[in-house]
Formats: structure tokens, sequence, C-alpha cells
């Protein structure tokens, strides 16, 4: 072999070689030469590759095809055997006529940098696996609520929203949350942990634990908020009954205490008319503690549903007579408010089994709702309250329709959650015990509304009792027995 | 200026309440007006100043609270007496949080009433 072509050559800290037209390498550096051994005109993919031709892709072919540099990254095996990572640059040499005479490539060992990167992408892969299979929904948010990043869990509860606000993504809402825990943390960079109801892409309402924590960049300025949501829906359904009805109690105080005032105010009524001998006194006192003694046992049979199961006394009854019962009681309501309460009843509706006093609570729910959402509304005067009943050869369907106030997507989405009320007096209890009475006699409610407009429930009750099931589940469902 | 009977407002969103209150200040020789949201019941003594307001706390339209401050930072009808009527202590509790920079109100009596004792409130008050 020539010698060296220069000092610099010899000591260069990479794998140099000159290489001829064949690929035979007609110089080699120190370090080469430590590294795969004396090339004594050898091919350089015998040395770099231990192959017996040439490689597919050649950087220094084509350096010799095109004059120009090339460059390529691959792994080479040294004389102990030990596999190195190389970015190699082929560069054409040529003579005093410009003639490319032979290539000199320079490998320069990337091994270490390699390694980095492999361990930077399995973090990388890891931290991602972790984030997406984590098993609750995060987010991460911008300082306007847009969503940047989302889990696995969270986009498939929640839908691909990226770039949307966050309170659109969770609860279908038009303006961000009050209080909102991201802006807050956003604010003082603590974190914060609150529980929410958010309504999944399916329409399936959860109660979450959502808890807030700052993202803070080199200067430790905050440029995200993380939301992490757990799902604690569950744990919510297996809350103990004494809890529950703890709430219970708080949240029906305020309309017990009305009833028992309404009661007294009867009660003054018939004392006085006794005392001057005036019977129209005593009839307006007594109609004011029967009406009251009504709403008593209206929300009694409310609290009752929820605070225990009980099994339905079913009996075949008359549709129409249902809906003339339960007008005839809210009728005083209706009047008194200025409501217009109107019966478009059809009288061939039929019989149909279920239980008198759940299927009467279900329906009395339904219309106090309407008179309060009239009460609620912006207007003075025009309101009026529809119950409808049709009979179909299967069910039978009850509708009550109302223009009062009408309910925005959140309160439509919540209206049958248990304690959800919209109204400054509401128990939260009226909508949540319909809907259940609804699917103990393995029917529905559908609820259409709009704010402004109005509100309209749609009941649909089977004429005959849900099957009984065998016991093949564990927990009868609940077309078997109204649970509380 | 002739003596007439004194003239009391009662402002609640259920009928039965109002009714209840009216009747008892009726018959005890009590001109009686009614209001069943806080927005009627500003309507109503813009029209005509009573001698005292019975209010309700928790009411659509415009809150019991609204109403009280609303009295109570009106130089010509803060002196009018007010008798907070309503059924959960915690309203009555937001009630007195909410009350920065008013006055305490001039009597509170929790549902179910005492009518006997709403009169007494009521005559001591206004004889």
């Amino acid at each position: 072999m020539d010698p060296c072509p220069s000092p610099y050559f010899d000591s260069a800290p990479c794998y140099l070689t000159v290489i001829d037209r064949d690929l035979r390498i007609v110089h080699a550096n120190r370090r080469f030469r430590e590294g795969f051994g004396d090339p004594q005109g050898r091919h350089c993919y015998q040395l770099y590759k231990g192959r017996s031709e040439k490689c597919e892709v050649c950087p220094v072919e084509r350096a010799f095809w095109d004059g120009q540099s090339h460059r390529n990254e691959g792994r080479v095996t040294r004389l102990d055997g030990m596999d190195v990572a190389v970015l190699s640059e082929a560069t054409a040499l040529r003579d005093e006529n410009g003639d490319i005479t032979a290539v000199i490539n320079m490998a320069t060992d990337i091994t270490q940098l390699k390694d980095l990167q492999s361990q930077l992408r399995r973090s990388q892969r890891r931290y991602r696996l972790l984030f997406d299979e984590v098993p609750c929904y995060i987010s991460i948010q911008d300082p306007d609520l847009h969503i940047l990043q989302a889990n696995r869990a969270f986009q498939a509860a929640f839908g691909s929203c990226l770039g949307c606000k966050c309170y659109e993504a969770y609860k279908h809402r038009v303006e961000p949350c009050v209080p909102c825990p991201v802006q807050e943390t956003f604010e003082d960079g603590e974190l914060r942990t609150r529980e929410e109801v958010v309504t999944s892409l399916d329409g399936k309402q959860m109660n979450v634990l959502v808890t807030t924590a700052p993202i803070r960049n080199e200067q430790g300025q905050i440029t995200g908020v993380m939301e992490m949501s757990a799902d604690i829906t569950e744990v919510r359904a297996l809350e103990s009954r004494l809890t529950s009805l703890g709430l219970l109690v708080g949240s029906v105080s305020h309309g017990l205490k009305g009833m028992l005032n309404g009661l007294a105010g009867g009660m003054y009524h018939v004392d006085v008319g006794f005392k001057k001998n005036d019977k129209a006194r005593t009839e307006k006192g007594w109609a004011t503690v029967q009406r009251n003694v009504a709403r008593i046992q209206s929300m009694v049979s409310d609290i009752l549903y929820y605070a225990k199961d009980r099994v339905p006394m079913w009996e075949s009854l008359s549709a129409a007579q249902v809906a003339e019962d339960v007008c005839g009681l809210m009728e005083w309501r209706a009047k008194d408010q200025g409501v217009e309460l109107t019966k478009m009843l059809d009288p061939g509706a039929g019989e149909f089994e279920a239980d008198a006093q759940a299927v009467h609570s279900l329906l009395v729910n339904l219309v106090e709702n309407s008179l309060d959402a009239c009460r609620l509304g912006a207007k003075k005067s025009g309101y009026e309250v529809t119950v409808r009943l049709q009979g179909y050869p299967d069910h039978i369907q009850y509708e009550v329709e109302d223009n009062g106030v009408g309910m925005d997507r959140e309160t439509r989405e919540k209206a049958f959650s248990l304690f959800f009320s919209s109204k400054g007096t509401g128990t939260g209890l009226g909508l949540f015990i319909s809907n259940r009475i609804a699917r103990a006699h393995g029917g529905t409610i559908e609820l259409d509304s709009q704010p402004g407009v109005g509100t309209r429930f749609v009941v649909k009750l089977p004429r005959e009792r849900p099957l009984r099931q065998e016991p093949k589940d564990s927990r009868p469902p609940e077309t078997e027995e109204i649970h509380g | 200026m002739a003596d007439g009977p004194k003239t009391i407002l009662v402002v609640d969103d259920d009928p039965d309440a109002r009714d209840f209150l009216a009747a008892v200040l009726q018959d005890n020789g009590y001109a009686v007006t009614t209001a069943n949201d806080g927005e009627q019941a500003i309507a109503l003594i813009e029209q005509s100043v009573p001698d005292l307001v019975a209010l309700d706390i928790t009411m659509p339209e415009k809150s019991g609270v609204a109403v009280y401050r609303r009295l109570k930072e009106d130089e010509r009808l803060k002196s009018i007496p007010i008798i907070i009527v309503t059924g959960v202590s915690d309203d009555f509790k937001s009630f007195i949080s909410s009350r920065r920079q008013v006055p305490p109100p001039e009597g509170y009596i929790s549902k179910p009433v005492d009518h006997e004792k709403f009169l007494t409130m009521v005559r001591a008050l206004i004889a």
C-alpha cells in the first residue's frame, strides 16, 4: 500500500479510507486499521461488512458516478466483533485534469448518538403508552382552553377534539365552566381537584374527579395545564346509602317546609271558617290542606322510590283515567299560575299494566316540571301546558309539553340526574325518579327542549309488564323492581 | 291625610304561602298586596310604597336577596320594615353573608310560619 497522503489523514478521529473504482481500499488511516485490520487492497464491503459482494446502495460508487459527495448511515462490524453505527460521507478525489481518481470515505462512529436516540424514542414510546393507556381521561389545554393533546381514553370517550375547547368536549357547553379549575391553575400554578359531571360522545353521563396541574417551560412559565379526570361513576353509585340519604334530606327540606307552610295556611283557613261559621272559608282551607297533603304524598313517594327498593304493585290501569287524575291534581296549581292546562286524551287508549302510584308520580313530576318552566319564563302570560295521551298496539304514550323557559344543552343532558335542578327551589329528585319509574316499567322518557321555546317529554310505557328475567344476572334489572 | 289600614306586601313564589300570610294579615285589619317574584315586588313598591314587606328568599326572576338589597340601598325605600320569611335556614345564612353594607332585616321567621308569632312581629314593627 502507498504511504498515507498526510500525517493528518492517519491521526483523524474517524475511519478514513481512500477507495478506487474497483472498491478496493488503497489507503486507510490508523483508526480504520485498528478497527478493521490491514486492508491490503481488499474491498471496502469485505472489511466493513464482511460481505462478498458490494452493498446495494454504495455512496462510493455514486461519488465515482456523479462526482458529488454522498452520505449514508449504516452499521459496520469491527474486528473485535463490535457492531458500530457509522455516518459515512464519500467524496470524489480528482487529478490535475479534473478526472476522478479515487473516493475518500469518512465514516464517523455515531453509536453513542444512535443509542441515545434509541433511548429517547423508547422513552417517548413509553410516555405515549402511559399517556394513552392510563385508565383516566387526560387532556392538555392552552390558556384559551383549547385542547392541545388528549390521551386515547379521552378521545374514545369525548371524540377527536384536538383544537376545540375543553368545555365543549367535556360538557357540551358554549361557554367556560364557572369556576374553571384549568383557568385557576393557569392563574396561580396550584393543583386543583374538583368533582364534575361530564357527558361522553354517546350521551353517557359520568361523575369524574378532575385534577389539574400546571405544565411549565424551561423558564418556569405555565404554558399548559393538564386536566386528568378519573371516572368515579361507580364509586358514586356504590356510595353508602346513608350519605345519599343525608343529601336527600338536605335537598328536600326546603320543599317540605314549603308544603308544611301550605298545610299551616289551610288549617288556619279551616280554623277561622269554623269560628266564623264561614263555610266557604272552611272549604277553601280544606282544599288547601288536601292539596298540600297530596304534594307531601308525592314527595314522600319520590323519596321512597329513591331510598329503598320497592316491588311494583302491578295492576291494569286505564291510561286515560291516570291522565285525568294527574290533570285534576295539577289544575289548581296551573290556574293559580295563570297557565292553561290542556288535556288531549285518546279515549280509546285502553289499559296497561303498571304500578298506579308510580305512574301517577311519574306524570305529576313531569307536569310540575312544566309548570315550573312556565313560572320561570320571561313572559308574563300566555303559558300553556298540554298533556296528551295516545294508545298504540303495544304501548301507550303520554306527552307533557310546555312553552316555558326551556332548557339549554347542559340542562337537557343533566335533567334526569339525581340532585340536579336548574330551579332555585328544586330538589333534583323529580325527573330522576320519573326516569327510574319509566325504566322500571320497561318504558322510556324522551326529552326535547329549546331555551325560550319550551319542553316536551314523551313517555312510552308498554301495555304489558316487563317479563321477569331468570336469575342469570346476580342483580335483577330495573324492569323487575323499582330500586331505590 | 286620612288614616287608612296599614299596607303590607307579601312576596312569595308559592301561592299557598302568599295566601296564608295575606289571609292572616287581612283578618287582622291590614291591607295586603301580593307578588309572586322579586321583579313584580319591586314594580308594586315603585307604584305604592307599603308599610311593611314580608319577603321570601328563594324565588325565580329576582331573589329575595336582590329585592332586599334594592330596597335597603334606596334612600326613599330603605325605611320600609322587612320580615324575611323562608323555609331553609341555609337560605337565611346565605342571605346574611350576601348582605354587606346593608342593615340587618327588621324581622325573620321560618316556615312553616307560626301565624301568631308572625302577627306579633308585624304589630311590633308597624303598630
